[in-house]
């Protein structure tokens, strides 16, 4: 880590100023309708998650419905879960604003990770949404395509 | 002695390549579970070569369920029908449970009398008791000790790990987690024969749902010298592992060859 320093010279460490947004859009659905269970959670290149940013849920029996975040995170770590607990919501539009750092508070290093948004409606489908990103100390945005579950959303990376 | 073809056990009768032989299943109702205050399942137990239809009724009296704390648990119900049986289980921890039939040796002895060369069988008769049961003029006897395990892993909440071998037979070892199969990921499961890794063994996987498409798609594996087979499955769904292996044995006073089957049910989860 040192040595990396002094050779590039600038922080390999993301600023803790580092800021995520994510504007998230539920579409409205027809028919009957029951609230999305949501989770958007960061995975390193190894697919391994280092944060979960959102968890929209009803009671426990339901997590295993949001399957790669109940098997890859929830499962494995109850503190995550219980301190992660939101009710859902409904169709519409949400302004999410997340500091860049891990489950343990740490600030993400600077490197790949995959944004995950995985989204599952009761009597509905499934949009498991995959956003690449980069932290290297400069500002991006991604416009997150729609699919199933979720509406044209963005992804913005604020240094 | 004549021998009823029905009263063969499938296990024999396909270790022996006969045609007639039966794959055997448990289908639970679940594979993976959430909850904070235990869940209920059910399992589906039969004798069927459909992957997952039901066919001929298996009685599930020698269900052993194993909890995640290695303690048996009891069935809440069951029913046995001409399909099928069906059993209830209370999941009350989180972690993996077992359910699993078989692992039980049981003994096959076959002869040929002169100038027939049809195969005749004695049913629950090993090598050691033989001798005083062959009729007179027997030749190319032969006698084979069988195990088979009919498996199945639920997961309430967090995996858990640590299920007992027996060391006799051909038996299953998890590598990847059986919870933890998914879609487009690489899987990797472990065979030992007699509590040692065993090279060769030939697998089948077959996903669910054979009587709505033509081809069976069966992904067909052989166990690496460590007993390891990887696969990737591409589709999530239920599928049916079947692993097969014998060898002859020589310092086994019971048998000349000693022979194994799994049936492994497992899900592929949605990545």
């Amino acid at each position: 880590m040192s040595l990396l320093l002094s050779l590039s010279g600038v922080s390999s460490v993301s600023e803790a100023a580092t800021e995520l947004k994510l504007d998230l859009n539920l579409p409205a659905q027809s028919g009957e309708y029951h609230n999305p269970y949501v989770a958007v959670w960061i995975e390193n290149e190894r697919g391994q998650s280092v944060r979960t940013l959102v968890l929209w849920r009803e009671g426990a029996k339901w997590l295993k419905d949001i399957r790669r975040w109940w098997r890859k995170v929830g499962r494995k770590d109850e503190a995550i879960v219980d301190a992660m607990t939101s009710a859902t919501r409904p169709a519409g539009n949400y302004q999410l604003k997340f500091k860049a750092l891990d489950d343990q508070l740490q600030p993400l290093k600077y490197g790949n990770y995959v944004l995950r948004i995985e989204i599952v409606r009761e009597n509905g489908g499934r949009s498991m949404t995959m956003q690449p990103f980069t932290l290297n100390g400069e500002n991006h945005q991604f416009t997150v395509a729609k699919s199933l579950e979720i509406a044209q959303s963005l992804f913005t990376i604020k240094e | 002695m004549k021998i009823n073809k029905f009263a063969l056990g499938a296990v024999a009768l396909l270790l022996i390549g006969q045609a007639s032989a039966h794959n055997r299943w448990i289908l639970p109702s679940h594979f993976n579970l959430s909850n904070d205050k235990g869940e209920w399942v059910m399992a589906d137990i039969t004798a069927s070569n459909e992957t997952f239809n039901v066919d001929k009724p298996m009685g599930a009296d020698k269900l052993e369920i194993t909890a995640p704390n290695g303690k048996r648990v009891r069935v809440g119900s069951s029913y046995r029908g001409h399909r099928k049986s069906v059993v209830d289980i209370h999941l009350e921890d989180s972690g993996t449970y077992q359910l699993k039939m078989g692992g039980d040796a049981s003994y096959w002895t076959s002869y040929q009398l002169k100038g027939d060369e049809k195969k005749h069988w004695l049913r629950g008769v090993n090598k050691l008791q033989r001798q005083g049961q062959l009729p007179k003029g027997a030749i190319n006897a032969h006698t084979m000790e069988s195990y088979a395990n009919v498996l199945s892993y639920i997961t309430l909440n967090t995996p858990s790990k640590g299920f007992k071998t027996t060391d006799k037979g051909l038996e299953f070892v998890p590598v990847t987690h059986p919870s933890d199969v998914a879609q487009g990921e690489q899987a990797q499961f472990k065979f030992i024969f007699n509590g040692q890794p065993q090279a060769g063994v030939s697998v089948e996987i077959v996903r669910e749902g054979v009587r709505y498409r033509n081809d069976q798609n069966v992904l067909k594996l052989t166990s690496d010298k460590k007993g390891i087979i990887n696969f990737t499955l591409a589709q999530a769904g239920r599928y049916l592992l079947m692993a097969e292996h014998q060898s002859d044995v020589k310092h086994n006073p019971q048998a000349d060859t000693v022979g194994g089957q799994i049936f492994l049910t497992f899900e592929a989860v949605l990545d």
